[in-house]
């Protein structure tokens, strides 16, 4: 019996899936590289640089169909999926062990490897690199938000396309250098502190910013130790959230006579069910965003326990405004100006 | 027990911030996910972490830790340094797993209390 | 000792499992990352992690118990995981600081 690859999605892209055994060391590129690298490992998806064409086979076709197959399309990883939900993988090795025990013609089911590590579409490169370098697996399968297969990444796929994206942003850097302007406005009047900070998206090693300087400012003021901690709380799991979740966004510090008010912004995409998204241990973080500490499920609801006040509006594909109050005692103001109470 | 004492009894080293710091812990976290240190109400907390990024050292400020123990000897970063600094954090590295800083430290405390 | 025992030390319950699942150190962590690089064979893993994601790291390091903090709840899916995997699955109230202290007895996990 003679399967068909079943392609999955995208067009035909021509294929060098062969063995890309190239070892690419991580460390190398994420601890001495030039910013610019780092800046495209954020900024690039595993999407952007996967192959979307999967060959694929169902789970009841025999080991040799499965290296009939792998030997015709010269790939040494075959995905068992059925109408897009991945099953598992047949690899080289399971081939050899199938001639040597004499079991070719048996299942795939039964012989693949089903202890999957997988890459999701959204991840950035950067995480997809230190996959490869933790597991030694020269491909991942990818799949999208709804856990379906959508396509296969190797070493050879993500150093193709740093190496591509490289030579462009260089190009670009010749032409000019772009100046990278201060992102905070403020505004003091009489009766009112305002200042805002940008929060760009996916770029953690800036976000936590705007929160720091917030208690810094708070603590100035001379405000109340434990308000100042329940404002930074807030500020800090809404900068996150904007950084992680959406398309980038502010957030914005108001200090007025009697109140403290904390407002996050972003653009898109907005939360489905903000009900479900503010139940305490609720996520739809990947492990990109839990390695880096954070993707518990915890952000709107903390930002709500530590709030006098707290509203959310979204729109899905358009934005999240999240609006965190806090009042000031009156005992605290008039400590304001003198010795802290 | 002030930063210095965590740095003997963790077998560490102080990367940044003041080892003259007089604060002395007031509860222990060892946690690697920030929004579930972002849940503790405690005072003086001294964060133990594997977390080896600039949000620990964020974190830590929010709450107004006492001080970062980084385990298993991760390298850290100079950014990392640099923000610890920065915001006046104490930022131990200690070559001790999370857990068996734990132990230790529970048993300093008991030997705290005795003498 | 057994998942059973470390239910019991921990004031927590068994949520997945047969009870017989052994461990002879422990590993305290969050970050799957670091506990793949870190974590050794037969340790109890202490974390409050409760993704499926959990069960896929013990089962390439060789845990067989996880001790979820802070009565994290267990998804229905890191539940089959486990279930699959012969991973037990103990949920307790305590943190993972307390849980270190509760299961002192136990050496640390080297690598």
């Amino acid at each position: 019996m003679e399967y068909n690859p079943v392609i999955l999605q995208g067009q035909h892209t021509s294929d060098d899936e062969i063995l890309a055994r190239t070892p690419l060391d991580a460390k190398a590129l994420g601890g001495d590289s030039s910013e610019i690298i780092m800046e495209l490992l954020q900024r690039f998806k595993v999407r952007d640089v996967m192959k979307r064409q999967v060959i694929s086979i169902p789970r009841k076709a025999t080991l040799r169909d499965a290296q009939r197959l792998m030997r015709d399309n010269r790939i040494s990883g075959l995905p068992v999926s059925e109408n897009g939900r991945l099953y598992g993988i047949v690899s080289v090795n399971d081939i050899i062990n199938g001639l040597d025990g004499c079991w070719m013609d048996e299942a795939c089911e039964s012989h693949m490897a089903k202890n999957l590590v997988v890459l999701e579409a959204g991840m950035p490169l950067a995480f997809a690199l230190r996959y490869f370098n933790n597991y030694t697996y020269g491909r991942f399968p990818v799949l999208d938000s709804d856990r379906k297969l959508v396509g296969i990444v190797s070493q050879r796929d993500v150093m193709r396309a740093l190496l591509y994206e490289l030579s462009v942003e260089i190009r670009k850097l010749e032409r000019k250098t772009s100046p990278k302007g201060d992102q905070v406005r403020q505004e003091a009047k009489e009766n009112f502190f305002r200042k805002e900070w940008a929060v760009v998206h996916n770029d953690l090693s800036r976000a936590g910013h705007a929160a720091n300087a917030i208690k810094g400012i708070l603590r100035e003021r001379k405000i109340d130790r434990t308000i100042v901690r329940r404002v930074a709380v807030a500020a800090y799991e809404l900068e996150i959230n904007i950084c992680i979740h959406s398309h980038g966004g502010v957030i914005v510090l108001l200090i007025s006579d009697d109140k403290i008010t904390i407002t996050a912004k972003d653009r898109g995409p907005g939360i489905p069910d903000i009900e479900w998204a503010c139940r305490d241990g609720t996520s739809t973080a990947n492990d990109w965003i839990r390695s880096m500490g954070f993707g518990a499920g915890m952000g709107l609801s903390n930002s709500k326990r530590v709030a006098d006040e707290f509203t959310i509006q979204s729109e899905v594909g358009k934005f999240t405004k999240v609006v965190c109050v806090y009042n000031i005692p009156h005992a605290q103001q008039a400590a304001e100006g003198g010795a802290q109470a | 027990m002030t930063i210095t004492d965590v740095v003997k009894i963790l077998d560490g080293k102080l990367i940044a911030g003041d080892a003259s710091s007089p604060r002395v812990v007031g509860a222990v976290v060892a946690n690697d996910l920030m929004s579930d240190v972002l849940l503790n109400d405690a005072d003086d907390i001294l964060l133990l972490t594997s977390l080896a990024s600039d949000q620990s050292i964020r974190t830590a400020h929010i709450v107004g830790a006492m001080g970062v123990v980084i385990h298993n000897a991760k390298p850290l970063s100079e950014t990392m340094i640099k923000v610890a600094n920065d915001l006046a954090i104490p930022l131990v590295s200690s070559p001790l797993s999370k857990y068996d800083a734990c132990v230790r430290l529970h048993d300093a405390f008991v030997a705290e209390e005795r003498a | 000792m057994n998942a059973r025992e470390i239910a019991e030390k921990t004031g927590g319950a068994l949520a997945v499992g047969s009870g017989d699942e052994v461990a002879s150190c422990v590993y305290v962590g969050d970050l799957l990352s670091d506990v793949m690089g870190h974590a050794g064979e037969d340790c109890a893993l202490v974390t409050i992690q409760n993704h499926l994601n959990t069960i896929a790291v013990c089962t390439l390091v060789g845990c067989q118990v996880i001790v979820l903090c802070h009565d994290r709840p267990v998804p229905p899916d890191m539940a089959e995981g486990a279930a699959r995997e012969e991973v037990a699955i103990v949920t307790t109230p305590l943190s993972q600081y307390e849980v270190a202290l509760a299961l002192s007895s136990l050496p640390p996990s080297k690598k």
